[in-house]
């Protein structure tokens, strides 16, 4: 991923750090002591998350790297295969299937999501009786919607004769189970995942905050409608913000795991339905014990992820305006 | 904040999400330092797959040892079958497996052949003792290094019936190991009178069970000597494309299966039959909660040839790497042979492998059915297939994800041979 410091702000802190210490050093100040100590203390403080991250995140990420070119069982050594992990996908039918619900998942789940957590956030923007109540309201779902409680609700509100089913069947449409049909399970991922909007909400309503109100008042001055001043005043001035949500919500879909794996009883059921790439993943690691290939699936979808949000940085620079631009 | 967000700030961001993609690995579980002495308190972990009336009996047992072994405390877990070896997988690559385990014969190379399991050989006449278990049963834990398992039990596959649901229906119960066109003829009579709600049974060719009793039945097994599969994927197709006929308008749907699962539609009490391991008496019982279980023998092709086997599945075993490996060999010892493990038991683990539990036992109701079943069918019982090959495990899951597929018709019976196929080239090629 690109780090675009050009257009960062100078801020105090890169100010400081383009300074050099050995200037100080010979005139005999007292401040590069001071910052030295400094320094020691702040990597003290740093050094949990920094032992964290080299053992529990970085190592591991390197072994994963490694066994991605192996053939490894778990029970015996890893025996080098070469690339033979990666044109073993290529050809395996249920890694494509995997990798096409995955991606319907992503690519319809997120932009509704985002939707819905836009027209909330106006709507609870608005100065009203109780907004207070509604944003938490609102907010909940998103708290627990990926725990294993909350996907085991789900299996038994959509099951034959669950709460959907005889509600459906009330205004006379029976189409039975959505758990066992392997067509209906997609549209209920989805509708679970839309209904954890709640964290972009949050994070949209502050960015409509921050939508300066003499703008609205410009624009209702030009005789704009409230359509107009969305396209023209709130999206732009939001775009930073829809960028935001947009790329961690579309990482978080690529990752979905825990409700898919309850709701497909673990083996991407019914009939593959769920078998969502890391559930594929999971079982070719844990059930079928091929970590070297579950481990190459593993950095197929960190590059492919990288590259998705690579695009996503490059087509910001058309869509996405910076109130600290200059342009 | 907003206004003020930059491009860097969402760089961080997105590096730190991309980051969090990475799976982190399970730990594994904890060891107690080693000493023994029976005034030391000792700790053994102890784990098995299985349902609540498995648990409940469980809990007997182990209350019962420790009664016998006050220093001895046993700390037990339990799970569905499928995840229970996910989990052992983990622990197994991470040094971290319970002291004492429900066992698999499925499992049982796998994890013998790499040196993850305790040798119980070490401890027969000095803590285990084999005088009262069948020879041919306790040489099923017996591999070239040593004894790693002994089996529980055995049982023989068969087709279970749930009288009081039939009586609803008005249908005769099938009478056992007839033609497959009267077993069939059952289920459709029974789904057509059960309107929706209760079916006949389930896809009889979903299991690689099914296939194995089919070719038995032919006189062949599922795997050659050398442990490749000793059938085409032309036979694997045709095999499942002959159910096709009972899942248009006999057996329950597959998707009603998918939505009680990990219950059974037996289980569940949405169907009449079900075909099974003879030892899944006591999980039947406690899923559906019928007041009474029948158990007959399967239908068959070829009466004259020996198409069904006395089948070690459940076993105990120990660790490798327990810190308390006479305690564990202890504990192996009382769940095999103790007659009040028995008692608690009956014949939910199999017909016990163990005289002296079989005598505890006590077999009675629906136990004493299922020794009646097993006394019943000895004429078709012939040898048992070699042990499992390395990987049976993956191979009958993979078999049974594509039956259900196939009942789902999310795939057609010639995709789903080929892609058996493919993934069995895989594991078997490991």
């Amino acid at each position: 991923m690109t780090t675009d410091s050009a257009h960062a702000p100078a801020t105090p802190r890169t100010a400081a750090s383009g300074a050099r210490p050995a200037d100080h050093r010979r005139t005999g100040s007292p401040r590069p002591r001071r910052r030295n100590r400094d320094t020691v203390a702040g990597y003290v403080f740093l050094s949990p998350w920094l032992l964290g991250f080299v053992g529990l995140t970085l190592g591991p990420m390197l072994a994963s790297l490694y066994l991605a070119f192996t053939d490894y069982n778990l029970f015996t050594a890893p025996e080098w295969t070469g690339l033979e992990n990666l044109t073993r996908m290529a050809g395996d039918e249920r890694f494509w299937a995997s990798v096409r619900i995955t991606l319907i998942y992503v690519l319809v789940g997120t932009p509704i999501k985002l939707a819905a957590a836009l027209a909330v956030a106006m709507l609870l923007n608005y100065k009203a009786r109780g907004t207070g109540f509604f944003r938490s309201a609102f907010y909940a779902p998103s708290l627990i919607g990926a725990s294993v409680s909350i996907a085991l609700v789900w299996r038994a509100m959509f099951s034959t004769e669950g709460p959907v089913d005889s509600t459906l069947n009330l205004f006379g449409i029976t189409m039975g189970g959505w758990i066992g049909n392997p067509s209906l399970i997609m549209p209920m991922m989805i509708l679970l995942a839309v209904w954890q909007f709640g964290a972009p909400m949050v994070i949209f309503l502050a960015g409509l905050k921050g939508v300066p109100a003499e703008l609205y008042e410009a624009a209702s001055v030009d005789g704009a409608k409230s359509w107009r001043k969305f396209i023209s005043v709130t999206v732009p001035m939001l775009s930073p913000v829809i960028f935001f949500n947009l790329l961690l919500e579309m990482i978080n879909a690529f990752q979905i795991f825990a409700s898919a794996y309850i709701i497909g009883s673990g083996t991407g059921g019914p009939g593959g339905a769920t078998n969502f790439y890391t559930v594929y993943l999971y079982t070719r690691a844990f059930a079928n014990n091929q970590m070297g290939y579950a481990s190459a699936m593993a950095w197929v979808l960190l590059l492919a992820v990288g590259v998705l949000a690579f695009i996503l940085f490059r087509t910001s620079k058309s869509w996405v305006h910076y109130a600290g631009d200059s342009k | 904040m907003f206004r003020t967000l930059t491009r860097r700030t969402l760089t961080g961001v997105a590096a730190l999400a991309a980051t969090g993609l990475v799976l982190t690995g399970c730990g594994g579980g904890g060891n107690e330092p080693a000493a023994l002495d029976t005034e030391e308190q000792i700790t053994l972990n102890y784990t098995f797959w299985g349902n609540d009336d498995r648990a409940a009996r469980y809990d007997k047992a182990i209350a019962a040892f420790e009664e016998e072994y006050p220093n001895i405390t046993i700390n037990d877990t339990f799970t569905d079958y499928p995840s229970y070896w996910e989990k052992r997988q983990t622990e197994a690559a991470g040094g971290g497996l319970p002291d004492v385990m429900q066992f698999d014969y499925t499992y049982l190379r796998q994890y013998g052949d790499n040196g993850l399991l305790l040798n119980l050989e070490d401890y027969f006449g000095n803590g285990v003792t084999t005088d009262a278990i069948d020879e041919t049963l306790l040489a099923t834990g017996t591999l070239e290094d040593g004894t790693f398992a002994i089996p529980t039990g055995y049982s023989a596959w068969s087709v279970f019936q749930n009288p009081g649901l039939l009586a609803d229906t008005g249908v005769e119960p099938y009478e056992g190991g007839t033609s497959w066109e009267d077993y069939d003829a059952y289920m459709a009579a029974v789904t057509e009178a059960g309107g929706g709600t209760v079916y006949g049974g389930t896809d009889t060719t979903q299991r690689i069970q099914d296939l194995e009793l089919k070719l038995r039945q032919q006189g062949r097994e599922l795997f050659t000597e050398e442990g490749e599969l000793n059938f085409t994927q032309e036979e694997l197709a045709e095999h499942w494309t002959e159910g096709q006929e009972n899942r248009d308008s006999v057996t329950v749907p597959q998707s009603k299966l998918e939505e009680i699962n990990p219950v059974s539609g037996f289980g569940g009490s949405i169907t009449t039959s079900e075909m099974s391991w003879s030892n899944f008496l006591g999980g039947y019982l406690g899923d559906s909660g019928a007041e009474e279980i029948t158990i007959v023998a399967p239908p068959t092709s070829n009466p004259d040839e020996k198409d069904l086997y006395r089948k070690v599945g459940l076993m105990q075993a120990a660790s490798a790497q327990t810190e308390h490996p006479e305690a564990a060999a202890a504990f192996v010892d009382f769940l095999i042979n103790s007659p009040e493990v028995g008692e608690i038991f009956g014949a939910t683990l199999g017909i016990p492998a163990s005289e002296t539990q079989l005598e505890g036992a006590n077999l009675e109701g629906p136990d004493q059915a299922v020794k009646d079943y097993l006394d019943s069918i000895e004429d078709r019982i012939g040898d048992a297939p070699a042990a499992p090959v390395n990987g049976f495990g993956a191979i009958e899951q993979t078999f049974w994800d594509l039956g259900k597929s196939i009942g789902l018709g999310a795939v057609t019976p010639e995709d789903a041979a080929k892609q058996f196929f493919d993934e069995a080239a895989v594991t078997l090629g490991n």
